[in-house]
């Protein structure tokens, strides 16, 4: 039967579009495997015998749960610029190829095809204008020509294509994580989970300005960051660490953007994207929902706060999480709070 | 009518069918959207929309069959009628198409769902789930494709060859074998069509709620649509029979509604070959 | 062309018929709404075009209101609510915006326009093959037109109107939308894509079946070649959309599941369906763009079309390639590395036909004898407009850039170079070019190149800064942005209303024009103008070709 599946399969997706998105749905359709192992691995080594010994000690480390590092200002980096014309800096390697993909392949190459198109188109209006030119040549073929605009352009496609495949074969080619986040979209908020440490989870929402919000409510401050892109719970991650995201969302579709960071992947609900970065320099970076989800779509931004290792161990403990692989420090952190809903979030429709 | 013109094209008067068609559809369109959000009016309007459409369609075309008698369709209109009806059934192919992407969606790459007395839920990245990733999904009771299905196969390759049958009575002037012939399709077609609805009925795949069930019913059902289409096709060509239309050198309107016929035969091929065989193995068939 | 040069022998013919049958008009009822005759059927959609431009360009004026200054500035006001259902309105605009452009303006324009007018009279055929059918096609768009407005009246969810995009993405359109208006906006796009295919059946019968003797496929004009392949784009492409909005239209309101992953559904079924038909989508709105500026170039430069058989087959190339490529709109939706491979090196290839195109419009005029007239202008404008739309194209054709690129006004910005720089160019170009011969009177040449430079400087005023808002990050659907980007959308902002005084130039030239216009001749163009239109008076008798031209 496998078998009788596999020859339809073949016919009926003959054809190289067809095949090429057998391979995609198939990478995707082996996603939440891949996704289950992932989880159950260090949830296996530090979850499961913490749990035990949680429920004892539950009362007594609620009140020891450590201050949280006091969030990171912004810098120049992560952010757009007044009046800026160029992409924003990167701070990831694959950004960094990116970058360079962009600023020194693609847009010295499509500004000299338009100013080449454009001086030729100059010079023909001035040559052959009815004034200077009062008889017109009839001729209308010229083979070595005609097969030279057509080789040329394919050879500097060629010539792209090479540095362009070589850039999508490193976006895809993730060192091993060191650590997992899974992000899921929300109309209209992100929450961020930590499997790797207890499965606490962040919940992420747009600081509004202070005219917005009733007395007494958290407003932004500039020490969030700019109008729209501060948030009021940011995803940490450890600097010089590969994180994985798991991408999905429960409701829409949102997609997961941070400009600095070269990242950008959909948040489909019933399904798990893997994207990666690593980051070595600390700081707050934003970025922005960039799939259509609705009425305040343009008002779930994104930030994500790069720290050192040690500050990043302290703000895990300070939501109640534990740390990855480390059984001598805070055994007894337990999920306090917010309530990991998260899962079933994921699943649903 | 313009009494200059030495060329074979057809000039035609104005018609306020184009108008009324259209209009008759923005009311059938209204009328949908009103009733699916339960609106008081909405059955009514719909169904003033779909008579005032139908009846469109039989003035439409009751006029170009006149126009036909009346000397008007030249060799080269009916060429311009064949090319129309040639690209009309291309369309119709890349509407199916449609239908079966999202059917070879479900079944090349099966999400794990889990059915618990009718109640369909999504495991997708809990842990042990991707054993539930399998097409038909676990728990679906399909439809034996070797029993009605097949049988349906070959009512419908029956009736390929009598409106084959007909056809070449008509090209020989032997109109009762043309009336026999198509009296033998429409009659086969009216049994597939039964047997489908009977299908429907017994059938145990849930409509709602379920990626099978939607693929299998909304591909299969449009297939069943169109059939109902070339049925009535077929019938008004009967009908003009016993009128005493067509000839031997000018009959394009039955080669159309054979056409038609035996493009539903084609997709039906598909269906069984695809949703009915491949697509129900290895799940429990319904008795 | 000296291939489709009609010999002076049949213009007297057709001259010869004018006074007599070929001119009885039906009364004025009959004439224009029970019509059967392709000229007035191409005049209607050409008004209909224009008044659906005249609404999309103002709500892209409101958009562009609001996006001047930081801060949500008038959609309280105009929606008269305030939060959520304020901002909804944000996404009402921009998907109305979007989807009138191009289903109720470009598409009426360029081929239910254009294309009526002029192919049957191109390839020397009497009316189209199917003139009833001809008008159903038309009437079905305005039928498609109400329903559309009148989606804005009803619940859309949380306020009135569809605000999914244009792209109509689900499950934003499924279960993020309930209220009808959603409903009615897909059985508009319904009627539309009839509307469409019946077109495109009557075109491709028309073209290869009613060709004049002698007018053989080698010797059509360019134009006919652009409208042929389009015609073929959508009677492939839109059955496609039919059949994605029909599973969008039970997953609403029958309980289906196609796109819920509830019920085993996939989101991204959706939007490989969707641009399956989206991107031949793009094609359908420029080719025709391509084939008018091919006989402006040929006609204004007094020399027949450089590699004509290059140009026409590269426009097929086109269309072929152009159904392989559609997931390069789907780069972050999480495509395997293969794939992504694959849909770059594809999309990429596209620029190999276009090119051809541009280089041979070039060589035409290359030793040439240019006169700089209206369309001439425009047909200039359209090529280095569109080149500069195009290669930001191949930037995008990059999955590996697109992913910094995607969703953000870079998009925005290519695709109106493409579309608000390049088929509307070609539009304009056109409207002018066959302006003396719709209606037997002159526009005012100089008007025409007060609009273009108005016009040219205002849309660059208007999209160039997107490119850099774009590569800064900003997201597009936005109805508000940090205030660092205030700088440069505000720069947009002020290009529109230059902009907007060119499209009130163009109006003033055509209405005044039309009442007070020259008299044109039956050529204004001179030898240049070598397609069969220019044989036939000005305007064309009501009914061309009684007998038939023979090409030589
Ligand atoms: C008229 C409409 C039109 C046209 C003609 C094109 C033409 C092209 N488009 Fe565009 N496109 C759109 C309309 C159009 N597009 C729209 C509406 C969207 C957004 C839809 C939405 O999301 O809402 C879009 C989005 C879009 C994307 C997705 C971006 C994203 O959402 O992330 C991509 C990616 O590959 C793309 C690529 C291209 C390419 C490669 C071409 C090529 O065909 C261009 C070819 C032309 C040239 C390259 C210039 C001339 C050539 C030469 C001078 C020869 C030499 C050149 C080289 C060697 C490079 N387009
Ligand atoms: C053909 C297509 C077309 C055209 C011409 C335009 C023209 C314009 N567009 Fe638009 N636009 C789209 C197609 C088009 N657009 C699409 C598909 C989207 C995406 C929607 C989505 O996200 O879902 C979009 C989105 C879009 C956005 C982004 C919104 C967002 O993401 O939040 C913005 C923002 O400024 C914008 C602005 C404008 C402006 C100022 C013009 C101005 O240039 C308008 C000026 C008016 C004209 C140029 C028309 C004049 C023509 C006539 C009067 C008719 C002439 C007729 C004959 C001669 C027969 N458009
Ligand atoms: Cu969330 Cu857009
Ligand atoms: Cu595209």
């Amino acid at each position: 039967m496998k078998k009788i599946k596999t020859l339809l399969m073949a016919m009926t997706l003959a054809g190289m579009p067809g095949l090429a998105l057998a391979q995609e749905q198939a990478a995707v359709a082996s996603a939440p495997v891949a996704q289950a192992a992932a989880m159950a691995a260090p949830v296996a080594a530090t979850v499961a015998p913490a749990a035990d010994a949680a429920a004892p000690a539950a009362e007594a480390v609620k009140a020891e749960k450590p201050a949280a590092p006091a969030p990171l200002a912004p810098s120049e980096l992560g952010l757009p610029h007044e009046a800026a014309i160029g992409l924003q800096e990167v701070v990831t390697d694959v950004g960094q190829n990116g970058r360079w993909m962009h600023n020194a392949v693609l847009f010295p190459l499509i500004a000299g095809i338009c100013l080449f198109v454009l001086a030729l188109l100059l010079w023909v209006m001035f040559r052959y204008r009815a004034a200077a030119n009062p008889n017109p040549s009839k001729n209308s073929h010229n083979t070595l020509i005609e097969v030279i605009w057509t080789l040329v352009p394919i050879l500097i496609l060629v010539a792209v294509a090479v540095p362009s495949i070589r850039l999508l074969a490193r976006q895809f080619d993730p060192p091993k994580a060191d650590l997992t986040i899974k992000v899921i979209g929300h109309q209209w908020f992100w929450s961020y989970q930590y499997p790797d440490n207890g499965d606490f989870e962040v919940v992420s929402n747009m600081l509004k300005e202070k005219d917005q919000v009733e007395a007494g409510q958290q407003f932004r401050t500039d020490a969030d960051g700019p109008r729209l892109l501060a948030a009021d719970e940011r995803m940490v991650v450890p600097a010089g660490k590969v994180v994985k995201l798991i991408v999905t969302a429960d409701d829409v579709i949102h997609s997961f953007a941070v400009p600095a960071f070269w990242t950008k992947m959909d948040a489909i609900p019933g399904r798990l994207n893997e994207t990666w970065f690593k980051v070595d320099r600390p700081g707050v970076y934003f970025g922005q929902c960039s799939e259509l989800c609705g009425v305040r779509h343009g008002f779930m931004p994104i930030a994500v706060e790069v720290r050192p290792e040690a500050e990043f161990n302290q703000w895990v403990l300070s939501k109640g999480g534990k740390l990855a692989g480390a059984e001598a420090v805070a055994p007894a952190a337990a999920p306090a709070e917010p309530a990991p809903a998260a899962p079933a979030a994921a699943t649903k429709g | 009518m313009a009494g200059g013109k030495t060329h074979d094209y057809h000039i035609l008067p104005p018609s306020i069918w184009p108008l009324a068609g259209s209009m008759a559809a923005l009311m059938l369109a209204i009328g949908g959207v009103m009733w699916m959000h339960s609106h008081p009016f909405g059955s009514t309007t719909f169904f003033a929309g779909a008579a005032g459409l139908l009846l469109v369609f039989y003035s439409w075309w009751a006029d170009v069959v006149k126009e036909a008698h009346a000397g008007d369709h030249t060799p080269v209109v009916q060429l311009h009628l064949r090319y129309g009806m040639i690209l009309f059934i291309a369309s119709e192919v890349m509407f199916f198409l449609g239908w079966f992407w999202a059917f070879f969606d479900f079944s090349l790459f099966p999400q794990p769902l889990e059915i618990v007395d009718g109640a369909v839920t999504n495991l997708i990245g809990q842990s042990g789930s991707a054993a539930l990733s399998v097409f038909p999904p676990k728990g679906v009771e399909v439809i034996d494709p070797f029993a009605f299905p097949l049988l349906n196969t070959l009512i419908l390759l029956c009736s390929g060859t009598t409106v084959t049958w007909a056809h070449h009575a008509l090209l020989h002037g032997d109109r009762e074998g043309l009336k026999k012939g198509l009296w033998c399709t429409i009659l086969l077609g009216a049994l597939f069509s039964s047997i489908q609805a009977y299908e429907y009925i017994h059938a145990e795949i849930p409509f709602k709620g379920l990626n099978y069930g939607a693929a299998f019913y909304m591909a299969t059902g449009f297939h069943g649509f169109h059939v109902l289409v070339g049925t009535i096709f077929l019938i008004v060509c009967l009908v003009r029979t016993y009128k005493g239309h067509f000839t031997p050198k000018q009959h394009f309107g039955f080669e159309a509604a054979a056409w038609y016929w035996h493009f539903v035969d084609v997709v039906w091929l598909f269906l069984f070959a695809t949703i009915y065989v491949w697509g129900s193995w290895g799940a429990a068939a319904h008795g | 062309m000296t291939d489709t040069t009609a010999s002076a022998a049949h213009s007297d013919a057709a001259h010869a018929h004018d006074h007599h049958d070929a001119d009885h008009k039906p009364g004025f009822f009959a004439r224009w709404f029970m019509s059967t005759n392709h000229k007035d059927i191409g005049t209607l959609y050409l008004l209909f075009a224009v008044f659906a431009g005249i609404i999309g360009g103002a709500i892209s004026g409101l958009m562009r209101l609001e996006l001047a200054e930081p801060g949500i500035q008038y959609l309280e006001a105009w929606s008269g609510q305030q939060g959520d259902a304020a901002l909804h309105l944000w996404n009402v605009l921009i998907t109305a915006h979007g989807l009138i452009m191009v289903f109720f303006m470009v598409m009426p324009a360029v081929i239910g326009g254009f294309g009526n007018w002029f192919v049957p009279i191109m390839i020397g055929a009497p009316d189209m093959a199917f003139p009833r059918m001809n008008n159903v096609s038309f009437w079905l768009t305005v039928s498609a037109f109400i329903l559309l407005l009148g989606s804005t009246f009803v619940s859309g969810g949380i306020g009135n109107g569809a605000g999914t995009g244009w792209t109509v993405y689900a499950p934003l359109s499924t279960s993020g939308s309930p209220g009808p208006a959603v409903d009615l906006a897909i059985l508009s796009l319904h009627l539309a894509g009839a509307s469409s295919i019946l077109g495109a059946v009557n075109f491709i019968t028309t073209i290869f079946n009613m060709r004049a003797p002698g007018m053989t496929l080698h010797k059509m004009p360019l134009f006919v070649w652009s409208v042929l392949v389009t015609a073929f784009l959508l009677l492939l492409s839109l059955p496609v959309l039919a059949a994605a909005i029909t599973m969008l239209l039970t997953d609403r309101n029958f309980g289906t599941t196609f796109y819920d992953p509830s019920g085993g559904g996939d989101p991204v079924l959706y939007q490989h369906l969707f641009w399956f038909f989206g991107h031949p989508e793009v094609y359908i709105m420029i080719l025709p763009a391509f084939g008018i500026v091919s006989q402006i170039v040929s006609t204004f430069s007094r020399k027949p079309v450089f590699g004509y058989l290059g140009m026409a087959y590269a426009m097929v190339a086109i269309g072929v390639v152009g159904f392989v490529v559609w997931a390069h709109h789907m780069f972050t939706t999480g495509m395997s590395v293969n794939v992504k491979m694959y849909f770059t090196a594809a999309t990429m290839v596209i620029a190999v036909p276009t090119g051809v195109k541009i280089f041979s419009w070039i060589a035409t005029m290359w030793s040439g004898s240019i006169s700089f007239k209206a369309p001439m202008v425009w047909a200039l404008g359209f090529i280095f407009m569109f080149t500069v739309g195009g290669v930001t194209g191949v930037v995008l054709a990059n999955g590996g850039v697109d992913d910094i690129m995607h969703d953000t006004y870079y998009v925005v910005a290519h695709f109106h170079y493409v579309l608000s720089l390049g088929a509307v160019f070609g539009l304009f170009a056109g409207t002018y070019y066959w302006f003396p011969k719709m209606t037997g009177r002159m526009y005012n040449e100089f008007l025409g190149h007060l609009h273009f430079w108005v016009f040219f400087v205002g849309v660059n005023v208007l999209f160039f800064p997107m490119h850099f808002l774009g590569l800064q990050g900003m997201p597009r659907r936005y109805p508000d942005y940090p205030d660092a980007q205030a700088y440069w959308n505000h720069v947009a902002t002020n290009g529109y209303y230059i902009m907007a005084i060119g499209v009130g130039i163009f109006l003033i030239n055509m209405i005044w024009s039309m009442l007070a216009g020259k008299k044109a001749p039956d050529n204004p163009w001179g030898e240049g103008a070598n397609t069969l239109e220019w044989t036939l008076s000005s305007p064309p008798p009501f009914h061309q070709f009684e007998t038939l031209p023979k090409i030589d």
